[in-house]
């Protein structure tokens, strides 16, 4: 194992990607310095400007010309340097790129692959913040991964180019100076098959991304006052690993979500959507949904801190459920 | 432009440079709290056009890099320092920021954290313009990179086809990140507005009575006729794409800062080194005194988001 931040594990396994297949070419803006998270370390050099294409300031085109080059017969991996700007491109998004599979009748694939970055934590304000991977997943045809650390960021990546679906691989910002193991090799991680990182028999929490850590912290809590928190990491919202969520359910009786992402018709309601309609009676307890409030994310450090949601809020909701017998 | 108000835009341009200064040094000491980008090298520019406005009928959109025109546009300098700072007693009271002062009205319209995202705005705001009649005109800041978004070249057409009331103000400083112009642009901007059907000039942006003679012209001819303009001011970016950048991909050697440009021709002109002298350092007290009354200003408290979350249509 070799500990790896997610950029340097992503910039791994494009450089394996690349010299593996020549199918693959990578695309966006400022990638010749590295990609401004340095992702794309060394691969202008190593592979040149014929397959790391440094583009203007161009979303649209340039995502649709990932598109189109998927569907004739290349992989490519757009970048696209943080998912507020996806709103500059989303007709691409959620037309072309969701829609032509199905349009085809199944006879076309997309095996394209947008990288993108999210997350509120760093004072950058409402639109270098946001973690719109919900607006994302409710898009028929997008499939969609939220990675919480390196080994799962690059195996996704290497998984998403054989697939024959678009994919956004949302990578949190807040993760970006974190170490995680990574097995060299950066093997292929399957889509739809959740974590269990920690095991309990009282409440199952789900929690993405940069909650994962979060998360964690709120269970070692808990399990000092004698509560165990089961606690699951979906690797990709959709695909969704139900299965593993609804088995889980079904032996704490408790369901809990931890999410960045929108508080009102975002990923956290729809996992509660799924756990009463599939669960209800297991359930011993209301499920929780733990977001941020419905706002932007705000700039001031305190407003921000506040914004985001932390051990003690997760904590606090699941000792409310323990009391509601 | 006289001699007076050559040496009056000199000492707004020094204390642009001096807030950006002190908003580097506030940026160093952990009290910004994002990252930010300093206008150093387009002051001119942004003076420039704002001596042909009018506070009370045109309306002005910026970029991520808009300090400089919060100030143009007269806005107190403690205010804006506060919206860096992320306090209250400024424009939003800790929601916005640095990328995105949004005042309540006026002049400057507000910048923006997307890149394109202020020129379609501007349009609108030469829309209103025109449907009230007043003669006011919309102007639109953007960089040479934003130049190359969907979003401005439609909005180029869009006021052709409309006919409104709007200069686009294209500051090429040779970057967009770290992306040259070369790669940006495949043609030049102003040949690619006159394409558009609209009447294009270019100039150097450090030399102020060049973009002093294009924006008198531009503006009044766009009060006259009603019809969209571009212009485009070659700039150099004094320091990094934001405060604190590593310019390592950057190849362009010593650069000339305007300011000490129009200094030297006002020297030129008779006006004193004891004069210019008392200039800068008016403008490095004021920057000093607008971030301290900013410091002195408390961060909003938290319950502030639950009462946005409820009027935004929150459930909980
Ligand atoms: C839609 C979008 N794409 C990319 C970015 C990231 N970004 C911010 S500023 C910038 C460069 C902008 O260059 P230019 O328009 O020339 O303005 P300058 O920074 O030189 O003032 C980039 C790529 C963004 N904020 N929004």
């Amino acid at each position: 194992m070799k500990q790896m931040t997610i950029p340097q594990a992503v910039a791994e396994a494009l450089h394996q990607v690349m010299a593996a297949d020549p199918a693959v070419f990578l695309i966006g803006e400022d990638l010749a310095m590295g990609g401004v998270f340095g992702a794309a370390k060394g691969l202008k050099e190593r592979f040149g400007p014929a397959r790391v294409v440094d583009t203007p300031i161009s979303e649209t085109s340039f995502l649709g010309l990932g598109i189109g080059a998927a569907m004739s017969g290349m992989k490519p991996v757009v970048e696209i340097m943080f998912c507020d700007f996806l709103g500059v491109c989303f007709d691409q998004l959620m037309n072309q790129a969701a829609k032509m599979r199905f349009l085809s009748g199944g006879t076309v694939s997309l095996p394209l692959v947008i990288r993108t970055t999210m997350g509120a934590g760093d004072g950058s304000g409402a639109m270098h913040s946001q973690s719109n991977y919900g607006l994302a997943a409710s898009v028929a045809g997008l499939r969609v991964a939220c990675p919480s650390n390196s080994a799962d960021a690059a195996g996704l990546l290497k998984t998403a180019l054989e697939g024959p679906d678009p994919v956004v691989i949302f990578e949190h910002k807040g993760l970006f100076d974190v170490e995680t193991p990574a097995d060299p090799e950066l093997p292929p991680v399957p889509f739809g098959k959740a974590r269990t990182l920690r095991q309990g028999a009282d409440v199952t929490l789900v929690a993405i991304a940069a909650m994962v850590p979060v998360a964690l912290a709120a269970a070692d809590h808990l399990a000092k006052r004698g509560i165990g928190v089961e606690v699951i990491d979906p690797v990709t919202i959709n695909p969704l690993d139900r299965e593993a969520i609804l088995a889980s359910v079904a032996k704490t009786g408790r369901f809990a979500v931890l999410d960045e992402g929108a508080a009102f018709a975002g990923v956290a309601d729809a996992l509660v959507s799924l756990v009463v309609r599939e669960a209800f009676r297991s359930l011993k307890a209301a499920p929780a949904a733990i977001t941020p409030p419905h706002t932007p994310v705000p700039y001031a450090p305190a407003l921000e801190a506040a914004w985001l949601p932390d051990a003690a809020r997760v904590e606090a909701a699941i000792l409310k459920m323990m009391e509601d017998v | 432009m006289t001699p007076d108000d050559q040496l009056a835009l000199y000492a707004r341009a020094r204390f642009a440079r001096a807030f950006e200064a002190a908003v580097a040094r506030a940026r160093d000491a952990g009290e910004v709290p994002g990252v930010v980008h300093l206008n150093g090298g387009q002051e001119l520019v942004e003076l420039g056009v704002f001596h042909q406005l009018d506070g009370a009928r045109d309306r002005v959109t910026g970029s991520h890099r808009s300090h400089g025109l919060a100030l143009a546009a007269g806005i107190a300098p403690a205010i804006v320092a506060a919206e860096i700072m992320g306090r209250t007693g400024s424009l939003s009271g800790g929601l916005g920021g640095t990328q995105h002062l949004v005042p309540a009205g006026g002049l400057f319209m507000g910048s923006n954290g997307i890149v394109g995202g202020q020129v379609p705005l501007a349009a609108g705001a030469a829309f209103a313009a025109r449907s009230k009649g007043n003669g006011g005109i919309a102007v639109a800041f953007f960089g040479e990179g934003a130049a190359q978004q969907g979003g401005v070249m439609e909005t180029m057409n869009l006021a052709i086809v409309l006919g409104l009331p709007l200069l686009f103000v294209c500051v090429n400083n040779g970057w967009a990140q770290s992306t040259g112009a070369d790669a940006s642009a495949g043609a030049p901007l102003a040949s690619r507005a006159r394409a558009f059907g609209m009447h294009a000039e270019s100039v150097d942006g450090g030399d102020l009575g060049a973009v002093d003679a294009a924006t008198r012209h531009l503006v009044s001819q766009i009060r006259t006729n009603g019809q969209p303009a571009f212009l485009e001011a070659h700039v150099s970016r004094v320091g990094g794409h934001y405060h604190g950048e590593d310019q390592g991909y950057r190849k362009d050697g010593k650069l000339t800062d305007p300011l000490d440009r129009l200094r030297a021709t006002l020297v030129e002109a008779g006006v004193t080194a004891a004069n210019l002298h008392r200039i800068e350092e008016e403008a490095e007290a004021r920057a000093r005194a607008a971030f301290e009354e900013a410091a002195l200003e408390p961060m909003d408290d938290p319950s502030t988001l639950a009462l946005w979350a409820r009027d935004l249509g929150g459930l909980t």
